[in-house]
């Protein structure tokens, strides 16, 4: 518990730093009793978890933080044994679906239905309901998202459900429906460097406000690496200066050459060490998604104008077939292709502009 | 001279290395003019029972040849009975007709006025069935001449004539043109002019007399030789059987045509004598006979290298050999110890229709082993395979006439499973019991259930890269067949269709060969077929309309790829491309056909799709504004959808539109170049690194606790915070002791081990190749997040690494104390005494009290062993410890067992001197 994102983290609502009407919201939300099935969405690093385990807190009081991990069988109706880690405290249960994969439909049949029927023993001191978290809702499975959706309703009683998602787009309608929508949007720049000068206060450093916006905006907001940065930055050199070099993850540093690398040149040949370069992102665990993703933000940049809205119109078009497909290395080449042919057309009637 | 040295030595060589080959050309001649004398003696033989043979005509070629003098033969002597006198035992064998047309002659004799002439006797009886019995005799005897045609006069007794009209019968056609060379139009109406019958009858009846003579001395001399004879001739006449008629519809023309002897055989002649060699190898242990040309050659030799050129003691000692020459060097091997070849297996190879087996066959029955066969239609479970095996190899027929030792087939070896080739390889090694002299052993041996292997072994496969056969081709001599040449194979094909009455010219058949890849069945099967729909003339547009012949075979991936990605020159005519000559070949829709044919056949669309993916881009094909590069993976793209839909939604009609992406592919890239085209390793490899780094991962995350997992994913581990963590944990440190650390210091490193704990990270030391020491963090989530061709972060020295290591360790223990304390409030030294309770029969105890019982006399070790052992708990009643003697004994017990220091010799060991030290008291 000794990095600061751990350590400085707020555990109740009321200490929370930003979006504090919603903070409120909540709390009276906990308060009115007639607690729903959340589904709380936001991108990463906005403070999803964080607000959960408050609302928990604010819940059950401070038992959920006593959490335990089980680990747990789970026997598919083909023989196949699914194993999955769960963390737990006598109120909640967390589960992470989608480490099942494929059979991830099992997992909800089988623990959430296990964990939902049971009635709570001492209703009258505590909630009359456990509270399942599923995280990385969006990367579960339709078939295991449409099994969801009767478990929600059959068990409402004895079972509230917290759906945390990156976004609500993955999500079907039905659950959607059925959950009461929660958006945590990341902190604004401010925010977050009010965040980081009163951590730095804590720890006793002294955080020159330049590198706090620095470090928030090299960030992109995501308070969780700016505090890890920020504290990155301490180890690398400490007093504080105001012009430090921030470290930085190195995929983005990866990806953003490999956009130089496309941009520069288009040629099949280019295209080939882009593969090469695109594999290693794959390979380093980096979602396809958000691989393009970035892509398209460092690519965009070095667009003009008129050419940003077809650049994005296309990255759309391959990020929708990237879904659909199951193999990532041939969308994102295509994409990277068509980028290129786009480019270069761009580029050679410019040229010709000029000539004329 | 040394020119004529070589020369000689050429010779010599010739002479050597087909020696066997000679040997057996020797022993073919033998055996072809066998059969010559084999015929010869068949009348001989046979003519004891020529009325049998004459009965049944069918049985012995010679009885063909037979039946036809026969067949004039009693004709004449239904005709000129009167004529002729003849043995009585003659006209015995002439009872059963061979056709039925003898016995219909009365009735059609009766249609006739009864005084007809001889003559016309012979000419009704060729065409009974023809003539229509009742009324359309009367439209030919007339009263009167016939106004047309031709007609004979005939009177009869009464004087009362009457014309008989001369009919054109078909029949007449019909009569065996052998039998009569001057029929049409003569007016003698015998069939054969009565010459000729004569000296037909009387050659017979020479023949007969002289074999009836020569049977009669055979019986004299060799009355037992005929009963072997005699089944050898009836097996001889069942080979030519075929040629019958009924034979020659049911029966395939590859068995027909199958070679029956070496000189036969059509697959390639070096492979065929080196397994023939390898066969004779054999002969030694199997038939007892010496090897003669080997030991002769080499005598020879080395006196003539010695002589000539003593200082090359080899011919070429620093050449390479090739491959040929290191098959006939493994075949000149020496015998093992029980005069076996160093072999124990032949294994043939190749693709299918080359004629493996039929070699086997051949090559088997040649050097004298009677064929056991066992192909993939036999059962090969293990159990069942080790029977056959044993009863192919150890046993032997007694019954019949085949005494001839086995030799085993073990046909389509690929397909057995691994646990029938680990019984056969265990058969292989079977070593004989005694070891020792194997000659004098042989008869012992045989006795023996598990005796060594000593019968040859051949096995063939398609596919020599199966997996199961990897253990079985260390120990087998390997031969891979060879393509069939094609201007033999043209050569057979040739001979066959001539004498099915084909006519096909070579071209023709160089163009089937081409289509069937020079697949000998394959051909024959085309030929055959193109034969029994009526086909009497073939031509090269025929074999290529027709649809059979061109294998549906796996050609490879490279194959496809390769046809994938080359354009192909169109002025030399494809077989399989071109199925109309047009003078468009390389149109479009041809080459479209074409590839979708390749691609669909080849089935392995993941891996195709894969090979395309990887060799696209390196194809020489001009593409300024990447348009067909973008083409190209918009399908590859739709195709991975189209995979990602079967896939899911197990909807496997949809595959079917998989292979035009190979369509595509060489309409977007087909170069006249050849390609270079490499295997696709990258996928595959992209899919073990992914897997490597998310078990780094999940291995990290396993061990975090609870408290710190709930707020990260492996996602968000690899995305946001591992690089930075990795950061985290390289603060600068003073390269001193730890002791020495300023407060502020101390507290840095508390925290970072403190981080490094919850992160579940740690070092190890482990030593890298080139024995230097290193310290690595584990789980080895560096090489995750690391990215090659970034400037490289900063790491922590060796001194750093190695004290942070140690100081977590410290902590570590620190913590489980702790854990345990809180866990277990109860006094620690009551629970090292718990602990050290069942301890108490170490190793060193028991040693002691060995030493114990060496020094007192009479101790029951179940007393001493308790007494001393439980001395530090006094719950534990001592059982029985009343009498001096043990009490000397309890007291040496007593003091192993309460200090806390034991000591004992143990060479080599180190812990030598123990003690229970408790963590708390080091930290």
């Amino acid at each position: 518990m000794s990095l600061w994102v751990d350590k400085y983290r707020p555990t109740a609502l009321g200490k929370l730093d930003y979006h504090k009407e919603q903070a409120t919201q909540l709390k009276n939300l906990v308060q009115c009793g007639d607690f729903p099935h959340l589904l709380v969405y936001g991108p990463s690093g906005a403070g999803k978890k964080t607000r959960i385990m408050c609302l928990l807190r604010e819940l059950y009081g401070a038992g959920v933080e006593k959490l335990r991990i089980e680990h747990q069988t789970i026997v598919a109706p083909s023989k196949k044994k699914i194993e999955i880690n769960i963390i737990a405290s006598n109120y909640h249960l967390e589960v992470n679906a989608s480490d099942a994969g494929n059979q991830d439909r099992v997992v909800i049949q089988e623990l959430i239905k296990t964990v939902a029927q049971s009635q709570q023993i001492q209703s009258s001191t505590q909630r009359e309901f456990k509270v399942v978290l599923l995280t990385e809702v969006d990367r579960l499975t339709k078939d295991a998202q449409h099994a969801l959706r009767r478990t929600m309703e059959k068990y409402m009683s004895t079972c509230r459900l917290i759906l945390c998602s990156t976004s609500t787009s993955k999500v079907i309608g039905p659950i959607q429906s059925r959950c009461l929508a929660i958006r945590v949007p990341l902190p604004s720049t401010e925010e977050v460097c009010s965040v980081l000068t009163s951590i730095c206060k804590k720890e006793g450093l002294l955080l020159p406000p330049e590198l706090a916006k620095q470090i928030a905006q090299k960030s992109g907001r995501n308070l969780r690496k700016a505090l890890l940065m920020c504290e990155a930055c301490r180890v690398q050199q400490y007093p504080f200066s105001a012009d430090q070099e921030v470290p930085q993850t190195d995929w983005e540093v990866y990806l953003r050459e490999t956009a130089n690398a496309i941009v520069s040149q288009q040629s099949p040949q280019r295209l080939l060490e882009v593969r090469a370069r695109l594999y290693e992102l794959l390979t380093h665990c980096i979602p396809p998604d958000i691989i393009m993703k970035g892509l398209v933000t460092e690519l965009l940049s070095n667009c003009d104008g008129q050419l940003k809205t077809e650049v994005a119109h296309m990255a759309a078009y391959y990020e929708h077939r990237l879904q659909l497909g199951s193999k990532a290395i041939y969308h994102l080449e295509a994409f990277t292709a068509k980028f290129m042919a786009i480019y270069k057309k761009f580029m050679e009637d410019g040229l010709d502009g000029m000539m004329f | 001279m040394d020119e004529y040295d070589e020369m000689y030595g050429v010779q010599d060589d010739f002479d050597d290395q087909f020696a066997d080959e000679l040997d057996a050309l020797a022993q073919l001649e033998e055996e072809s003019s066998n059969p010559g004398k084999r015929q010869k003696q068949l009348p001989e033989s046979d003519i004891r029972d020529v009325e049998h043979l004459l009965v049944d005509p069918s049985i012995t070629p010679k009885a063909k040849r037979k039946k036809q003098d026969a067949g004039v033969v009693k004709r004449l002597f239904n005709s000129l009975q009167t004529h002729e006198s003849k043995a009585p035992s003659q006209s015995d064998d002439i009872s059963p007709p061979s056709s039925p047309e003898h016995y219909e002659t009365p009735g059609n004799l009766r249609s006739t006025p009864v005084a007809l002439d001889i003559s016309g006797v012979a000419t009704i009886p060729e065409t009974p069935r023809r003539r229509p019995t009742a009324a359309p005799a009367s439209l030919h005897v007339l009263k009167r001449p016939p106004l047309e045609g031709e007609y004979v006069s005939v009177t009869d007794s009464s004087g009362s004539r009457i014309y008989l009209r001369q009919t054109e019968d078909t029949g007449t056609k019909v009569v065996d043109s052998r039998l009569l060379p001057n029929s049409q139009g003569a007016l003698g109406l015998l069939a054969v002019p009565i010459g000729v019958l004569r000296e037909q009858e009387a050659e017979r009846r020479h023949q007969q007399i002289m074999e009836e003579s020569q049977r009669v001395t055979d019986l004299l001399t060799s009355s037992v030789n005929d009963e072997l004879v005699q089944p050898e001739s009836r097996g001889d006449g069942e080979n030519y059987d075929p040629e019958d008629t009924e034979g020659r519809t049911s029966r395939l023309w590859v068995d027909r045509f199958s070679p029956r002897h070496y000189t036969e055989l059509l697959s390639d002649d070096f492979t065929n004598r080196c397994l023939l060699k390898w066969l004779k190898l054999w002969d030694t242990v199997v038939f007892g006979r010496e090897r003669k040309s080997r030991p002769v050659r080499s005598d020879r030799q080395a006196p003539n290298q010695k002589s000539f050129k003593p200082n090359q003691p080899n011919q070429n000692p620093n050449r390479f050999k090739t491959k040929i020459e290191v098959t006939e060097e493994l075949l000149e091997a020496e015998l093992d110890q029980y005069k076996r070849p160093k072999f124990k297996v032949a294994l043939l190879s190749g693709p299918p229709g080359l004629g493996k087996t039929t070699l086997a066959h051949v090559i088997a029955k040649h050097a004298g082993y009677n064929v056991v066969e066992i192909n993939a239609s036999d059962d090969r479970s293990a159990e069942v395979f080790q029977k056959r095996i044993d009863a192919a190899t150890q046993m032997k027929s007694v019954l019949g006439a085949n005494e001839r030792p086995n030799c085993l087939i073990i046909d389509e070896i690929d397909g057995a499973p691994a646990a029938a080739i680990n019984i056969l390889l265990a058969t292989l090694n079977r070593k004989d019991g005694h070891g020792g002299e194997a000659g004098a052993e042989t008869t012992k041996k045989k006795k023996k259930k598990e005796s060594i292997l000593l019968r040859p072994i051949i096995c063939i496969c398609n596919d020599l890269y199966v997996p199961a056969l990897r253990p079985l081709k260390q120990q087998a001599f390997l031969l891979v067949f060879p393509q069939t040449q094609p201007s033999r194979l043209t050569q057979r094909l040739g001979e066959i269709s001539l004498e099915q009455g084909m006519k096909v010219d070579s071209g023709t058949l160089m163009s089937l060969c081409e289509k069937t890849d020079n697949d000998i069945r394959s051909c024959i099967n085309t030929l055959q077929f193109l034969h029994g729909r009526g086909h009497k003339q073939v031509n090269s547009k025929t074999i290529q309309n027709v649809s059979v012949g061109q294998k549906d075979q796996n050609k490879g991936l490279f194959h496809l790829w390769q046809a994938i990605f080359q354009l192909q020159r169109t002025k030399r005519k494809r077989i399989g491309e071109g199925f109309d000559e047009a003078p468009g070949s390389g149109s479009g829709a041809q080459r479209f056909q074409h590839i979708l044919h390749l691609a669909s056949s080849s089935g392995e669309f993941e891996k195709v799709s894969q090979g395309l993916y990887e060799n696209y881009l390196s194809m020489r094909v001009r593409d300024p504004d990447l348009q067909s590069v973008c083409e190209a993976l918009d399908w590859l793209s739709f195709s991975d959808r189209l995979n990602h839909v079967i896939m899911h939604g197990q909807n496997f009609s949809l595959m079917r539109y998989l292979p035009f992406l190979s369509v595509t592919f060489h309409f977007l890239f087909a170069h006249t170049h050849v390609p270079r085209i490499s295997y696709p390793h990258s996928q595959h490899e992209a899919s073990t690194r992914l897997l490597s780094s998310r078990n780094a991962l999940s291995t990290m995350l396993a061990d975090i606790p609870a408290c710190i997992r709930t707020r990260i994913s492996q996602l968000s581990l690899s995305l946001d915070i591992l690089t930075l963590l990795l950061d985290i944990i390289c603060p600068k440190l003073r390269p001193v002791n730890p002791q020495l650390f300023s407060s502020r210091e101390k507290e840095q490193m508390r925290e970072l081990i403190n981080t490094m704990l919850a992160y579940n990270l740690s070092y190890r030391q482990d030593r890298t190749p080139e024995g230097q020491y290193t310290y690595i963090l584990e789980p080895r989530v560096e090489e995750v997040v690391r990215f090659p061709g970034l400037p490289p972060r900063r790491q922590l020295t060796y001194q750093a690494k190695q004290t942070i290591g140690r100081e977590m360790e410290q902590e570590k223990m620190r913590r489980a104390e702790q854990l345990m304390l809180q866990r277990n409030p109860a006094t620690p030294r009551e629970e090292e005494k718990k602990r050290a309770a069942p301890t108490s029969t170490r190793n060193h105890q028991q040693r002691l009290e060995n030493i114990v019982k060496q020094t007192t006399v009479e101790i029951r070790p179940e007393v001493d062993f308790f007494g001393r052992v439980v001395v530090p708990k006094p719950q534990k009643p001592q059982p029985t410890s009343e009498t001096g003697e043990k009490c000397a004994v309890v007291s040496l017990g007593k003091a192993v067992g309460d200090s806390d220091v034991w000591f004992r010799f143990n060479e080599g060991m180190s812990n030598a001197v123990r003690r229970n030290v408790y963590i708390r008291e080091l930290l």
